[in-house]
């Protein structure tokens, strides 16, 4: 039991991560664009 | 400069970033305009001027069919005469002055920043103000540029927003006192929290290890519960900057090198807790606590900020060198009184007596006296150079030998000493295009680490040797704490600084890092002839007198050449003076358009012209026939003199090869880059000259307009092309070269339209910037390859990779010694450079004098 709710903890933090940092992250523009 | 059409900018574009663009739209534009040349694009600004009249609208369009955002400029507001931007100094407007860059840009001292992925969140949140069409932040000395039409407090708001602090730099002076001051007051502070910190955790260490233990049992267990308690009280008065900036930064979705720090030290000193609090839910073998580690990264964080701060304000030194060289008060006569003035009092048009041993404190005009000015800290040239009456001066050139009076033309922030300083920091603060590789990687990199940090714990957690939770705690601490990208950030920035610095050093003025970068790979150096690899002013070359009597030759030309003002007229006398020679007194001097110059001495004719017009005068040039020969063969004018009937010399004139032209080219070859020159001259004077200076090709009777076709055509054939001239005719080739080299002494426009400014005459300028942007580009890349090279062997490492060979896995106080020592490494790096020397050496002579 510990050790599946360690593992799903882990995986949730990842994508927590995944979600936060990129996913949900406000639009940017480019800073360098060249065409 | 009268029959250039006034331009007036009429389009804001975005997009355009170099050359090769500003080239595109030209092109794309010269339908409409008729010519290419008469359109004008402002990479810095990112405008595009067009003669008066053109349709602003269809323009916009067609510029945006080429790939660039482009809009007509909305009222008149925006409207600039370009033509009026030609003088540097003179465009200067108070507003704009007071900005280190010295055009729109706005400059923001950013505090709370300290690694690329926060460069990359300031950045992107400047970028997203509307308006913003530029945002570029310097890590290395903290301020960030932005261009495009937006009120500051704006773009102070959206650095706030981002978790970082910002305030608009208005007097760049003060702005530079202040982060000096600031820099002291941090790096006390640093040393402070530094002490603490460090003092704990090593206390804790000794304690802990020698007299008690790590891990907890019943005894120790509410001892350690307080030293815990302890902990934290130092973590977050030393560390505190890294726990409120990692919060602010995820706040914003970002995460940054103080997230990194927040993480590790925080996950160490939690874990700690939970060992010391509740020990009985973890193995027997767990009940380890890492209260020292946590103090003790932080310490070492600390002291590695302190050591890079202080390694930081050397990099500036150039700068802070220049602006040494201003005077504090100047001696204004007004009114016929003389006063000793602050510098910022002096008005345009105040008398200034300056006696020997004195600095020039503004700009001007000689109005009375001679003397000689020490002018090498501005052009790097070792000779003092004579002055008197009519001669401009510089603020910040010594005066080393007269008492003068001048008057006093550009002051305070229009000088050109003022024009460099501003020059040189807008360089410093831009980044090369490498630099852009770093942020790129940052803006994903901790996330990653995030990432990677949390994969590895499972991994430990999962198929780790017991005390499994243990060794997922450090594998993650220390992932976290290794990552930290600061020595990545700290790269190109440093680099460019110490390299830029340099550069003036040595008189070649960078406008763009991109420029820096550039220079290295030139392959094809393209020179201007006159004024560039030579003179550019005639001298007398050769004497030949027929009687045998030199001086009684010049005696008489000069006599007869100081009643005309033509060039060739002007060496004659000059050399005269020179010798020495006092010119005879002839009267009844006439100019003959294209044949000569004649008047009259003890009743005879004087005369002095081309062959053909003597020849037709009845006099014989037949015996003067093979000195004439000899000074063609030398890339010279032959003049011929005859006093009544005879003929008595030739005196051959030439725009003379500068006397270190020859080496300089040599130091081109030396360094595997090809010499080309373009000329007006007929063929036999470009072979002549190539010849004598040693250049590898020439293209003869070249139109001003066809040089930038030339540049263009070699650039076609796959050359990296530096242009180096200093005429209004050179401009479009500066502009579409590879990097374009001004030679400092020749016109404004020249100046404006190259990205290397050379401060002397001198050839030696172009191998000098060229090898300092070789040395630079190669320190940069070091360093990336340093701090790449860091995080991708410290990530693996600390994860515990070796711990199945070795059975070796990283503390994370280790990673954190390592991470600040990748950051002092860079910064040391970049210093080196420093030392820097280029391959040419002022002849002993020239020094001695």
């Amino acid at each position: 039991m510990t050790t599946f709710l360690v593992n799903a903890g882990g995986l949730a933090l990842m994508a927590a991560i995944v979600w936060w940092f990129w996913l949900s992250r406000p639009g940017t523009k480019n800073s360098n664009p060249h065409p | 400069m009268n029959d250039t059409p006034v331009l007036k900018t009429a389009l804001s574009i975005s997009g355009a970033s170099c050359q090769g663009c500003a080239n595109k739209i030209r092109k794309a534009l010269a339908p409409l305009t008729g010519n290419a040349d008469l359109v004008e694009v402002d990479l810095e600004q990112q405008t595009v001027a067009l003669p008066e009249g053109v349709d602003t609208a269809e323009a916009a369009r067609i510029v945006a069919d080429t790939g660039y955002p482009a809009e007509p400029c909305p009222g008149p507001e925006a409207v600039i005469d370009t033509v009026n931007h030609t003088s540097p100094a003179a465009a200067q407007t108070p507003a704009a002055a007071g900005s280190s860059s010295g055009d729109d840009a706005q400059v923001l001292a950013i505090s709370g920043a300290s690694c690329a992925s926060c460069v990359n969140s300031i950045e992107t949140a400047l970028m997203a103000v509307p308006g913003v069409t530029h945002a570029y932040m310097n890590l290395a000395d903290n301020t960030a540029t932005v261009r495009g039409g937006t009120q500051p407090q704006a773009l102070v708001r959206a650095v706030e927003s981002a978790g970082y602090g910002a305030r608009v730099i208005e007097d760049q002076d003060q702005a530079d006192d202040d982060r000096q001051q600031e820099d002291k007051r941090q790096y006390r502070v640093l040393m402070v929290k530094m002490a603490v910190s460090l003092g704990l955790g090593v206390a804790l260490m000794i304690w802990g290890m020698g007299f008690g233990s790590m891990t907890i049992t019943d005894a120790n267990q509410i001892t350690w519960i307080s030293l815990g308690i302890l902990t934290l009280g130092v973590m977050i008065a030393t560390g505190g900057q890294f726990y409120v900036s990692a919060w602010k930064a995820f706040r914003h979705h970002n995460a940054n090198m103080d997230t990194l720090i927040a993480l590790g030290t925080g996950t160490a000193w939690l874990y700690s807790m939970v060992v010391a609090c509740v020990p009985e839910v973890l193995p027997e073998m767990a009940r380890h606590v890492y209260f020292e580690a946590s103090a003790m990264i932080i310490g070492l964080i600390n002291l590695g900020q302190a050591l890079e701060l202080r390694a930081k304000g050397k990099t500036s030194e150039a700068v802070r060198r220049l602006l040494d060289l201003r005077a504090r008060t100047a001696r204004v006569i007004r009114d016929g009184e003389e006063q000793d003035l602050p510098v910022e009092q002096v008005l345009k048009g105040d008398h200034i007596r300056v006696r020997p041993g004195e600095k020039l404190p503004v700009d001007g005009v000689i109005i009375d006296g001679t003397t000689r000015i020490d002018e090498s800290m501005l052009t790097g040239e070792p000779m003092p150079a004579g002055k008197g009456p009519g001669d401009e001066v510089s603020a910040g050139t010594l005066n080393t030998h007269g008492a003068i009076i001048y008057q006093a033309t550009r002051v305070g922030s229009e000088t050109a000493l003022a024009h460099i300083i501003r020059l040189v920091k807008k360089a410093q603060g831009s980044k090369p295009e490498i630099g852009r590789l770093a942020d790129r990687i940052s803006a994903v990199f901790v996330p990653a680490v995030m990432l990677i940090a949390v994969a590895s714990a499972l991994i430990w957690y999962n198929i780790g040797p017991d005390p499994a939770v243990v060794h997922m705690m450090i594998a993650a601490t220390t992932v976290l704490i290794i990552a930290c990208p600061c020595a990545l950030g700290l790269a190109t920035p440093m680099s460019v600084m110490v390299g830029v610095g340099k550069a003036a050093e040595y008189g070649a003025l960078i406008r763009q890092g991109d420029a820096l970068q550039t220079a290295g790979k030139i392959d094809l150096v393209i020179l201007d002839k006159t004024g560039t690899i030579t003179e550019g002013r005639p001298v007398v070359t050769q004497v030949h007198a027929l009687t045998g009597d030199q001086h009684q030759l010049l005696a008489l030309a000069a006599g007869l050449e100081q009643h005309s003002e033509h060039p060739l007229a002007e060496a004659i006398v000059a050399r005269a003076r020179q010798d020495g020679i006092e010119p005879y007194r002839i009267t009844g001097f006439e100019a003959l358009n294209g044949k000569g110059v004649q008047g009259e001495l003890d009743g005879q004719p004087v005369r002095i012209g081309n062959r053909r017009w003597l020849e037709s005068q009845g006099l014989a040039v037949a015996p003067a026939e093979a000195a004439a020969s000899a000074i063609t063969a030398d890339a010279g004018t032959p003049l011929f003199l005859a006093h009544g009937q005879d003929v008595l010399g030739v005196i051959g004139v030439a725009d003379a090869i500068k006397t270190d032209s020859e080496a300089a080219i040599a130091r081109l070859h030396a360094a595997g880059i090809r010499v080309m020159m373009l000329t007006g001259d007929i063929e036999a004077t470009a072979r002549a000259i190539a010849g004598r200076a040693g250049i590898d090709d020439y293209r003869a009777e070249v139109l001003p307009e066809d040089k930038a076709d030339v540049v263009n055509d070699m650039r076609r054939k796959g050359h990296t092309v530096a242009m180096v001239g200093d005429g209004i005719n050179d401009a479009p080739a500066l502009a579409a070269a590879d990097v374009g080299f001004a030679i400092g002494t020749g016109t404004d426009v020249a100046i404006e339209s190259a990205s290397i400014t050379l401060m002397r005459g001198s050839l030696h300028g172009v191998p000098d910037a060229i090898e300092i942007s070789r040395a630079t580009i190669r320190n940069i890349h070091q360093n990336l390859f340093g701090a790449f090279i860091y995080n991708s062997l410290g990530i693996p490492v600390a994860a515990g990779l070796l711990y199945p060979v070795w059975g070796v896995l990283m503390s994370p106080i280790l990673a954190g010694v390592a991470m600040s020592l990748s950051s002092v490494t860079v910064v040391t790096n970049a210093n080196r450079l420093r030392l820097f020397k280029t391959s040419h050496k002022a002849p002993a002579m020239e020094r001695c004098q």
